[in-house]
């Protein structure tokens, strides 16, 4: 198949690194609103967690370290 | 035996896994997995080992975004005899490697049977780069994502219900990290870019879809691990992509009417390594109150079940799992299968 001509690119791929201190419920969403402030996610995952204080299991309120690539 | 056990099989690319970190290593274990639960969907880092492959109708080949859409209940699966496969090229690739490409579809079209063509090449180069994140993770850019699309996009007008695509990545023969992977010791620095040309393909066109790197052929390594050695074996790591797209299941929008579809409804268990639980698709299942099987299997990230407050059943190794697999399709609890044996608590 012939090329096509080259068009404009509209969107970029970019990388970011994402801090979100956790909340209680489920964490998915939560994970998703703070990447889609950046732009829309095409691919992430939780790289660290650091434990918190604040509660006995050290779940709700612990800060989750994102890498991602988001569309921007 | 019960009737199959849908389950996924997730093992993240680019976090230098021990066991599914390199070129197909993770297949023995998704062949295991497989049998004990009777249907396994994963995705292509399990299955691809360049040149390397295998064939289980057993086992469906679901690249890893559409993996993650699948366990947010966005798709379905809809198994399929054979996909009409799309190839599209990068145009940074040299013309002999290129025509190395195309004769490894020509060898699959006359050797395995599958169905390849229309071939398409981007309108300009892709321009992948390679990058690391703090977490030693690989991860990567594609400098022009909508050539990439583009081609994408002329495949499915031409007829492909899947497409393999092709880029070229930056040679580094030399590093220190290409090194330390050939010998069994680093992450895959290819893996992180890989995922993200799929990803924005597979995301965009709703289609299957699954990516081999082209690279320049590296010189002998004695001291090459097995784990890597599907990757020497040829000039290029498409096969094992093409004969996975071969039968992927198709991917369907929900809500559908149409019946006989695998739904995420019906999967019984979802088996990741114990490190790597912060993606989509296990907390997507773990919310949905999925078994989650968290596998000891070192790597780069530390993000386990305590951390997550995440309930799993652990697993020492994939055998294990594959008990546990078998358990929880026969219907046996896996917590009688352990001791000490707790009490009821009245």
């Amino acid at each position: 198949m012939r090329p096509a001509a080259p068009a404009p690119q509209p969107f970029t791929l970019q990388s970011f690194t994402v801090q979100v201190r956790r909340q209680p419920g489920p964490l998915l969403a939560q994970i998703e609103a703070a990447l889609r402030i950046h732009g829309e996610p095409l691919r992430w995952a939780i790289t660290a967690v650091e434990a918190s204080d604040f509660d006995s299991a050290g779940v709700v309120g612990s800060l989750l370290t994102l890498e991602a690539v988001l569309l921007v | 035996m019960s009737s199959a056990l849908p389950t996924l099989l997730v093992i993240p690319t680019g976090i230098g896994c021990e066991q599914g970190g390199y070129a197909g290593d993770a297949l023995p274990a998704a062949r295991l997995l497989a049998a004990a639960s009777g249907c396994l969907i994963t995705h292509p880092n399990v299955m691809n080992g360049a040149a390397l492959y295998w064939s289980d109708p057993r086992l469906h080949y679901v690249e890893g975004s559409a993996l993650d859409r699948f366990a947010a209940g966005s798709i379905a699966l809809n198994p399929v005899r054979q996909q009409r496969l799309g190839l599209l090229l990068d145009a940074g690739i040299e013309e002999q490697l290129r025509w190395r490409h195309l004769q490894v579809a020509e060898g699959c079209r006359a050797s395995l049977g599958l169905d390849i063509g229309p071939v398409a090449v981007s309108d300009e180069p892709l321009q992948v780069t390679l990058s690391q994140g703090a977490s030693g993770a690989s991860w990567g850019q594609l400098g022009r994502p909508e050539a990439l699309l583009r081609a994408g996009k002329r495949l499915k007008e031409a007829g492909a219900t899947a497409i393999a695509v092709v880029a070229r990545f930056p040679d580094d023969p030399c590093s220190e990290a290409l090194t330390a992977y050939r010998q069994g010791s680093g992450v895959d620095a290819l893996a992180g870019a890989e995922a993200v040309i799929s990803h924005l393909l597979s995301r965009e066109l709703g289609l299957p879809c699954a990516h081999a790197p082209a690279l320049s052929p590296l010189p002998l390594d004695r001291g090459l691990d097995p784990r890597a050695a599907g990757e020497e074996l040829g000039y290029t790591f498409l096969a094992c992509v093409l004969v996975g797209l071969s039968r992927a299941p198709d991917l369907v929008s929900l809500p559908s009417a149409a019946a006989d579809l695998l739904r995420i409804e019906q999967v019984g268990a979802l088996v990741a390594p114990a490190g790597a639980l912060g993606g989509a698709a296990v907390l997507a299942c773990a919310e949905r109150g999925i078994p989650v099987i968290a596998v000891h299997n070192p790597c780069v990230l530390q993000v386990t079940a305590a951390v997550l407050g995440l309930e799993v059943w652990a697993a020492a190794s994939y055998a294990e799992a594959a008990g546990l697999l078998l358990a929880l399709r026969e219907g046996i609890s896996p917590a009688a299968l352990r001791r000490p044996l707790t009490r009821l608590v009245v």
